[in-house]
């Protein structure tokens, strides 16, 4: 009896301290969906370990040579051993958000990377989150809660077939008779954010402002009558069959644009014009505050906005038994992989000040003393509207 | 009196047309298809690398199921509804074709969007809510090849006879109408088939993962690739669909035998 | 006894049980089909700020990029439903008289996997045959005719529409078929026998049987030409402005538009447009229907 007794206390007394253990865990467990910054997120080691745990990540409409994604997905997934899953890599700015808003729970992506008004006009829809690096991000393009914030952008670069007689050099260039049946464009500029841009590169070589892209719209106008601009869309395909030879396209779409291009028998040379140098306004990276993996969310956040040199996807060897934080300052952080990538990342200037930057690669260094202009937001809305109205009778034949 | 048989003429200059309009293009593209490492001489490395790729199998595994089920349920709806449509149902036709040619004219990209927006959670985590959707896109043609077949043959005619002689309606529609009406139902089932072996935009619209969602994601870096996903397809379809119909021809001979 | 019996069984049967026998298909479309498209429409009638309003229709009705965007629309797809038709007439034809056995059904697979073609596999196959360095441009051009010397190229409405030819045709093939396969020899032998020509026996009695499903198949072609966008879409930039894609565009696009919902709107206005024309086509149909086999 007395037997019973003790051994009932004995259990009591270890449920007891069992449940005080648990409680004391319990109350240091972190909420990855709702820590906003890596200090309350429990430090890197912590997080990483959070990260492996969800093994998973759930990335969207991310093509694998956009920007050198496909490095920054092979090297995270090599370096923490998580699974990353692309929804539909082709897609579009308002196809994510659109997913955000509508898909299942196991669907919804951890982080998007889309259009600047897709991000700021959807602020409501993300979970505040600030890097490591916040204070090298440029004020003007995060939002201060830290629900969204610039991740890189390009600058508009002419794209060509080596093969042909003359190389071009600037827009100006392409009006020559040499050119022509040879331009086309990737998309209708009034719908097509890059096309839009090139529509604003060459307002800006003919001596246009960013508050007004007629002259450029008279450039493509000129270029169509002249024999020049051919309505053919800039397409790998297209490309490939001939029917362009000269198109404009940004610059991060440089590198992988020419290694495909080489698979297929083509060569394949980019270069930034030297009588128009426009930046684009960057995109918007930002946590979905329904992502189902948040610690993994925050973690690929933390990798893209890190501005270490490091090992890459191929110079990388094991990492297993290695700490988290000991993994992450091993790796090239994102920032530096982008620039590989032929962007612009949004800590580019902190870092040429600090040095740790790569170098860009051959070809894509933007020519020293150029004057870099960026449409604003409002530009661009009204360089649309004209386009709207014009663009029909350029493309029309 | 002889006539001047028109034959030949007309099987010349149909087989004409069909080169330019049809052989031409599907050669224009097998060309690049052929294209080895690099573009250099010529080889099968793209398809080989197209039936080694990572996905391709499963990919392809599930659009074929996904094919079969649609095609299944289409005729399991459709064939009776079309069927009592013709035969008593006279009043609801116009309705019924309005409903039919719907799909055609929404933009599929809004029915996606629809879908995306109108269907519950527990529909939209299985890829099975995809036959569905496919079943509607083939609506259209569906509608079209039975209704133009059921014409063609004295339906009242055939029923009346047949139940008079003591046949249910089941043993009705599957033995007598069936037969009487395999040239829309093969068409039916064929364009049904074709369509969800190739349906994209839902597919792509509500994240799941089939062969054509499959062959973009795979070819993003690969252009000759991608070409030879394209005639692949094409020419797999046409295969495969070929054997379904000479399959199922002899099935029909062998219980036609039988009977 | 018995007789009175089978007389009421007859009856029975006979009197129309009226729509159950066609709920299944009522409730499934109703479902999946009524259900997304009053989601779309509902949308369509928000505004930016989940507001009730017309405003996303606007656009749309005063002249502008997106009511020429429905001319070009319509344009193409009667254009491209009428060529379809005919030719696939044609060649439905030649093929139900002259192509038996094995060969049918290899038509028939072929017929059904062109007719869902379109988009970029499309758009390349033509540019390859037809394009600046395309297989048949160049053959031509050894011939010594550049037909890229004048107006003509793969990229434009002209090119569009030919390459619309490639899916439009065996679509009217793989639907119109089963229509010719249903006029008997009999009638032809009939008819001669009665002492008709060639040419009576197809203006009196053929054309007539065929009329419906031909004014069927027609709306068919029309309403794929109307909402098909990926091929042009995959040719051009903007030279063939079409709805849906610009439906495409602004709700899977990477350009916000000031109205978020004007996708939306664009869609409905394209089932509005459609079923007008479907009014015409029940018209049509009825007028035709006289000969219908009963």
């Amino acid at each position: 009896m007395r037997k019973r007794l003790l051994t009932g206390v004995i259990a009591a007394t270890m449920a007891a301290a069992s449940m005080v253990a648990t409680t004391s865990a319990h109350a240091a467990a972190i909420d990855y969906s709702k820590c906003t910054d890596l200090k309350s997120c429990g430090g890197m080691d912590a997080l990483v370990k959070a990260a492996q745990k969800e093994g998973k990540l759930n990335v969207i409409t991310l093509p694998r040579d956009w920007a050198n994604y496909g490095e920054a997905m092979d090297l995270f997934s090599k370096a923490f051993g998580i699974k990353i899953t692309d929804d539909n890599p082709d897609g579009s700015s308002a196809y994510e958000i659109q997913t955000v808003k509508t898909a299942p729970a196991s669907k919804v992506p951890d982080a998007v990377d889309v259009g600047i008004t897709y991000g700021a006009d959807n602020s409501n829809l993300f979970s505040p989150y600030k890097v490591q690096n916040w204070n090298d991000i440029t004020s003007t393009y995060k939002d201060a809660s830290g629900r969204w914030y610039g991740d890189y952008a390009g600058v508009i670069a002419l794209s060509y077939d080596t093969s042909i007689a003359k190389a071009p050099k600037s827009f100006n260039d392409l009006k020559d008779p040499a050119f022509k049946n040879m331009v086309a464009i990737g998309g209708d500029p009034s719908a097509a954010q890059e096309s839009l841009m090139s529509v604003f590169a060459a307002n800006l070589a003919n001596g246009g402002t960013t508050s007004d892209v007629q002259k450029g719209i008279d450039y493509f106008s000129a270029m169509k009558a002249s024999g020049n601009f051919v309505t053919a869309l800039a397409s790998g395909q297209n490309f490939l069959a001939g029917a362009y030879k000269v198109s404009f396209s940004w610059s991060f779409n440089g590198p992988g644009a020419v290694a495909t291009a080489a698979k297929a028998g083509k060569t394949v040379k980019y270069v930034i014009p030297s009588d128009a140098v426009i930046k684009g306004t960057p995109y918007i990276m930002a946590i979905p505050f329904n992502a189902p993996h948040p610690a993994a969310a925050r973690l690929w956040t933390e990798f893209l906005y890190s501005e270490n040199k490091g090992k890459s996807s191929t110079t990388l060897g094991s990492t297993k038994g290695m700490t988290g934080s000991k993994i992450f300052a091993a790796i090239n952080g994102g920032q530096n992989i982008w620039i590989a990538g032929g962007a612009l990342p949004i800590e580019y200037d902190a870092m040429v000040a600090k040095g740790t930057n790569a170098t860009a690669p051959a070809g894509y260094e933007i020519p020293a003393g150029a004057k870099i202009v960026t449409p604003s937001p409002a530009d661009q809305d009204a360089a649309k509207a004209l386009l709207k109205t014009q663009w029909p009778a350029i493309a029309g034949n | 009196m002889k006539r001047f048989s028109l034959k030949w003429p007309l099987i010349a200059i149909s087989s004409t047309l069909a080169f330019f309009l049809f052989v031409v293009p599907l050669y224009g593209a097998a060309t690049y298809s052929f294209k080895g490492n690099g573009g250099k001489g010529h080889s099968l490395v793209n398809y080989q690398w197209l039936i080694h790729a990572d996905g391709f199998y499963p990919s392809l595994l599930t659009s074929l199921k996904l094919a079969v089920l649609a095609g299944a349920l289409n005729l399991l709806l459709m064939v009776p509804t079309m069927v009592y449509l013709n035969l008593k149902g006279q009043k609801f036709k116009p309705l019924v074709d309005f409903l039919c040619i719907l799909p055609l004219i929404i933009p599929v990209v809004s029915l996606a969007i629809g879908a995306q927006v109108a269907m519950p959670e527990f529909l939209q985590n299985t890829e099975y809510e995809l036959v569905f959707f496919f079943v509607i896109i083939a609506l259209p043609y569906t509608y079209r090849a039975l209704d133009t077949s059921l014409q063609t043959v004295a339906l009242k005619t055939l029923v009346e006879a047949s139940r008079s002689l003591g046949a249910s309606w089941t043993r009705t529609i599957i033995r007598v109408i069936v037969p009487a009406i395999r040239s829309g139902i093969t068409g039916a089932l064929f364009l049904t088939f074709a369509l969800s072996i190739g349906e994209y935009t839902i597919t792509s619209l509500l994240h799941w993962e089939t062969f054509p969602t499959w062959t973009v994601v795979a070819a993003q870096q690969n252009i000759l690739g991608a070409i030879a996903i394209s005639v692949f397809s094409f020419v797999g379809a046409i295969v495969l669909l070929t054997a379904i119909a000479l399959f199922s021809k002899k099935r029909v001979q062998q219980v036609e035998v039988e009977a | 006894m018995e007789v009175v019996k089978a007389h009421s069984r007859v009856r029975s049967s006979g009197r129309g049980t009226g729509v159950l026998p066609l709920l299944p298909f009522f409730i499934f479309t109703g479902f999946f089909l009524i259900w997304p498209v009053i989601a779309v429409t509902l949308r369509s009638l928000h505004g930016n700020k989940n507001e009730w309003t017309l405003a996303n229709y606007r656009p749309i009705l005063k002249a502008g990029p997106y009511l020429h965007a429905f001319e070009v629309s319509l344009k193409l797809s009667i254009i491209t439903a009428v060529i379809g038709s005919i030719l696939g007439a044609f060649f439905a034809y030649v093929i139900v008289k002259y192509a038996h056995g094995k060969f049918g059904a290899v038509i028939d697979s072929i017929s059904a996997v062109f007719a869902n073609s379109g988009g970029v596999p499309l758009a390349f196959m033509f540019v390859a045959a037809f394009g600046t360095e395309g297989v048949v441009t160049t053959v031509l051009k050894n011939l010594g005719w550049d037909i890229y010397a004048g107006h003509f190229t793969i990229f434009s409405f002209t090119g569009v529409v030919l390459v619309y030819s490639f899916f439009q045709i065996p679509l009217m093939v793989l639907v119109f078929k089963p229509a010719i396969a249903g006029l008997r020899n009999e009638w032809e032998e009939a008819s001669t026998n009665l002492g008709a020509s060639q040419l009576t026996y197809w203006r009196r009695v053929a054309i007539p049987i065929l009329t419906p499903s031909f004014i069927g198949a027609f709306f068919l072609l029309f309403a794929g030409g109307f909402s098909a966008y990926a091929t042009a879409r995959a040719l051009t930039v903007g030279t063939v402005p079409l709805v849906p894609i610009i439906i495409g565009t602004l709700v899977d696009g990477n350009v916000i538009s000031d109205q978020a919902n004007l996708g939306d709107a664009l869609a409905v206005g394209m089932i509005i447009v459609a079923t007008v024309a479907m009014t015409g086509y029940i018209w049509a149909q009825k007028r035709a229907a006289k000969w219908r086999a009963s």
